[in-house]
C-alpha cells in the first residue's frame, strides 16, 4: 500500500511517515496542496492513502482534497486530514469537502493506527 | 475547564501540558519565579491568532533545549544529530500545535497563520512572559497582543 | 528506530506470562511507543537497549513496569470495533424482533472511563432496528473516580482521538475548553454505578446484553468462575455475554457456548443450562 502525506513540517511528515512505513506502507511526501498534486500526477495509480495537513503555504489542505474530489482517477483515495484545526465546524467543513476521516494534532502513533483501522486500512489489529 | 474568549496563561499553560506529554513524552511545569532562567543565544518561535483578540504567541527557548525538543519529537538518541533547519521545523509545529489546541478551545470563530521560527539573543523579559519547564531548562512563552 | 524481533519476542512472551495478553506480531509499534518513555527514563538511547538490559538483568520491578505499561487499560472508542459492529449488525436486529416491550437492559460491567457504555449507546442510536426503543445501560465500576469521570463525560483531545469516527465526534459531542464533552442526550442515558464484581451483585434487575471485557484476565481462575455463574443469574435467557478477545469461559464456566457474531463472538447461556437459571 501506498500513502502521500502532505504537511508543510518536515517533522511531521517524518512522524506520520514512520507510524506508516511501519504499518506497512510505502511512503510519498509533499511540502504543500500544490505539490502533493504535482506528486499525484506523476504516479503510477493513485495511492491508497494520503494524510492532509490544513493550514500549508501555496495551497491548503482543505483545498487540495477538493481538488482530488474532482478527479475521477483519484476517487479511490482514501482522504484522512491530520491537523491541529479541531473546532467542530472545521471537521464538518473537511468531511463535507470529501475527507474520510480527521485526526487532530496532538496525537499518538496508536490514534493514528485506530483511525487506519477504522478506514480498513491496516492488516492487523492495534488493540492489546 | 474554563471557556475563555481570549488566550490566557492558564489556557496556553493547558495547552502546553498536552503537547508535552503527547508529543515529547515530558512534563512541562510552571517554572518559579524566583528561580534563574537566562539564556545566550536561542530559538523563537511564532505563530499569530486572529479573531476577537488579535496577536502572537512566542515560544523562546535556549537553542540546546530546541535541539532536545525536536529530537524528543522525532523520537531520536541522544546520539543522532539534527540540522539546524529540522530543528527550527520541529519547535515551529510544537507551537503550531499548541496554537490549534489554544485556538479550538476559545469561544468564537478564529484563524490561526503559519509558525515562524528564528534564532535570538537572550531569553525575553520575564515581566512579558510566563515560563514553563522542559526538564530541568526554561521555555518562554508569551502571548502578545498586536500594537493598538 | 523499529524494535528488533529479538526484543519484541522478548517483551511478548513477559506479557504472555504475566498477563495472559498476547501481543501479536504487527504490533511492534505499539510495544515500542509504549517503552520509549521507560528506556528513556532508564537513561537508554532507545527500546532495544533498554529491552536488552531488562533481559539480562531480569529486575522484577523493571519487569512490572513493563508488563504496566503494556496492559494498562487505556480505552479506545469502540474499542475493538468489531464487538459493536456485530451489536449494530447482528445482536442488536435479533433482539430486536423478540422484545415486544421496546426496551432493551444493558449492563457494562467494568466502564472504566465511560467509554464502552457511551460507545453502546452510540451504536444503539445507530441501529436503525432499535429506533423509538428505550435502552436501559448500567454501567458499573469499582473505583469511585472512574465514575466520577465517566457522568461528566468530558474527554481530552487525545481521548477523543482514539478510535472514535470524526463523523461520529462532531455528531454526539461539544467543545468544552481543550476538552470535548459528550451531549447531555447521550450521558442521561446511562446509569452510572459502584460495583464490585468479586461481591455478590446487589439488585439490579435482567439484562439482554452484558458487556465485561478485558477485566476477567485480572482475576483467578475460582474468581473468573464464580463471576461468570453470577452474570448468568443477572441475564434474561436468551441475552447475549461480551467478553475481551483474549477471553474465553470454556474451562471456566461451561454453561456458557461462544456463538459467532460478525467477524466477532458473544458468549450465551447453553438452551440446556437456561431453565436452572430461571
Amino acid at each position: 500500500m501506498r500513502a502521500l502525506i502532505v504537511d508543510d513540517s518536515r517533522a511531521m511528515r517524518r512522524i506520520v511517515g514512520r507510524i506508516l512505513g511501519d504499518a506497512g506502507f510505502e511512503v510519498l511526501e509533499a511540502g504543500d496542496g500544490q505539490e502533493a498534486l504535482t506528486v499525484l500526477e506523476g504516479l503510477d495509480g493513485a495511492p491508497d492513502l494520503a494524510c492532509v495537513d490544513w493550514n500549508m503555504p501555496v495551497m491548503d489542505g482543505l483545498t487540495f482534497i477538493t481538488e482530488v474530489r474532482k478527479r475521477p482517477e483519484w476517487r479511490s483515495i482514501t482522504l484522512m486530514m491530520v491537523t491541529t484545526e479541531s473546532e467542530s465546524d472545521r471537521i464538518v467543513r473537511a468531511l463535507a469537502a470529501g475527507a474520510h476521516e480527521y485526526l487532530i494534532k496532538p496525537f499518538t502513533g496508536e490514534a493514528m493506527l485506530e483511525k487506519l483501522d477504522l478506514l480498513g486500512l491496516l492488516r492487523t489489529s492495534t488493540e492489546v | 475547564m474554563t471557556i475563555s474568549s481570549a488566550p490566557d496563561q492558564a489556557l496556553v499553560l493547558a495547552a502546553i501540558e498536552q503537547v508535552w506529554g503527547s508529543m515529547l513524552f515530558a512534563t512541562a511545569e510552571a517554572w518559579p519565579s524566583d528561580r534563574a532562567a537566562d539564556f545566550e543565544t536561542g530559538v523563537q518561535a511564532q505563530i499569530e491568532l486572529r479573531g476577537d483578540w488579535n496577536g502572537r504567541l512566542v515560544l523562546t527557548c535556549d537553542s540546546d533545549v530546541a535541539t532536545q525538543i525536536a529530537g524528543a519529537m522525532l523520537g531520536l538518541g541522544p546520539e543522532e544529530e539534527l540540522p539546524e533547519l529540522d530543528i527550527h521545523d520541529a519547535v515551529g509545529e510544537v507551537l503550531n500545535v499548541v496554537g490549534g489546541s489554544v485556538k479550538g478551545a476559545l469561544v468564537g470563530t478564529w484563524a490561526l497563520g503559519l509558525p515562524g521560527v528564528s534564532e535570538t539573543t537572550g531569553a525575553p523579559a520575564r515581566d512579558e512572559s510566563f515560563v514553563v519547564s522542559w526538564g530541568d531548562a526554561p521555555v518562554y512563552v508569551q502571548i502578545v497582543p498586536d500594537a493598538a | 528506530m523499529t524494535i528488533s524481533p529479538q526484543a519484541f519476542t522478548f517483551v511478548r512472551e513477559l506479557v504472555r506470562a504475566e498477563s495472559a495478553i498476547v501481543l501479536d506480531t504487527g504490533k511492534e509499534y505499539l510495544v515500542e511507543s509504549r517503552l520509549v518513555p521507560l528506556a528513556r527514563a532508564a537513561g537508554h538511547p532507545d527500546v532495544d537497549a533498554y529491552v536488552a538490559d531488562l533481559s539480562k538483568r531480569r529486575t522484577p520491578a523493571a519487569l512490572k513496569l513493563v508488563v504496566e505499561a503494556l496492559t494498562t487499560n487505556e480505552t479506545s472508542w469502540f474499542r475493538d470495533s468489531d464487538p459493536f459492529t456485530a451489536l449494530r449488525q447482528a445482536v442488536f436486529p435479533a433482539l430486536a424482533k423478540t422484545r415486544t416491550n421496546r426496551t432493551l437492559r444493558i449492563w457494562a460491567g467494568a466502564c472504566s472511563s465511560g467509554q464502552e457504555p457511551y460507545s453502546i449507546i452510540m451504536t444503539a442510536l445507530d441501529t436503525p432496528e432499535l429506533a423509538g426503543w428505550k435502552i436501559e445501560l448500567v454501567a458499573t465500576d469499582l473505583s469511585e473516580e472512574m465514575l466520577t469521570r465517566s457522568r461528566k463525560g468530558e474527554y481530552s483531545q487525545l481521548e477523543v482521538n482514539r478510535g472514535l469516527p470524526a463523523t461520529t465526534l462532531v455528531r454526539h459531542f461539544e467543545r468544552a475548553g481543550l476538552n470535548w464533552r459528550i451531549n447531555q442526550s447521550i450521558r442521561e442515558r446511562v446509569d452510572f454505578r459502584q460495583l464490585n464484581l468479586t461481591r455478590p451483585f446487589p439488585p439490579m434487575g435482567r439484562f439482554d446484553v452484558v458487556f465485561l471485557r478485558n477485566v476477567l484476565i485480572y482475576f483467578d481462575l475460582p474468581t473468573k468462575r464464580d463471576v461468570l455463574k453470577r452474570v448468568r443469574q443477572v441475564m434474561v435467557p436468551d441475552g447475549h455475554l461480551f467478553l475481551g478477545a483474549a477471553e474465553m469461559t470454556m474451562g471456566v464456566d461451561d454453561a456458557w457456548e461462544r456463538v459467532p457474531a460478525g467477524r466477532s463472538s458473544v458468549y450465551r447461556i447453553r438452551e440446556e443450562q437456561r431453565t436452572c437459571v430461571l
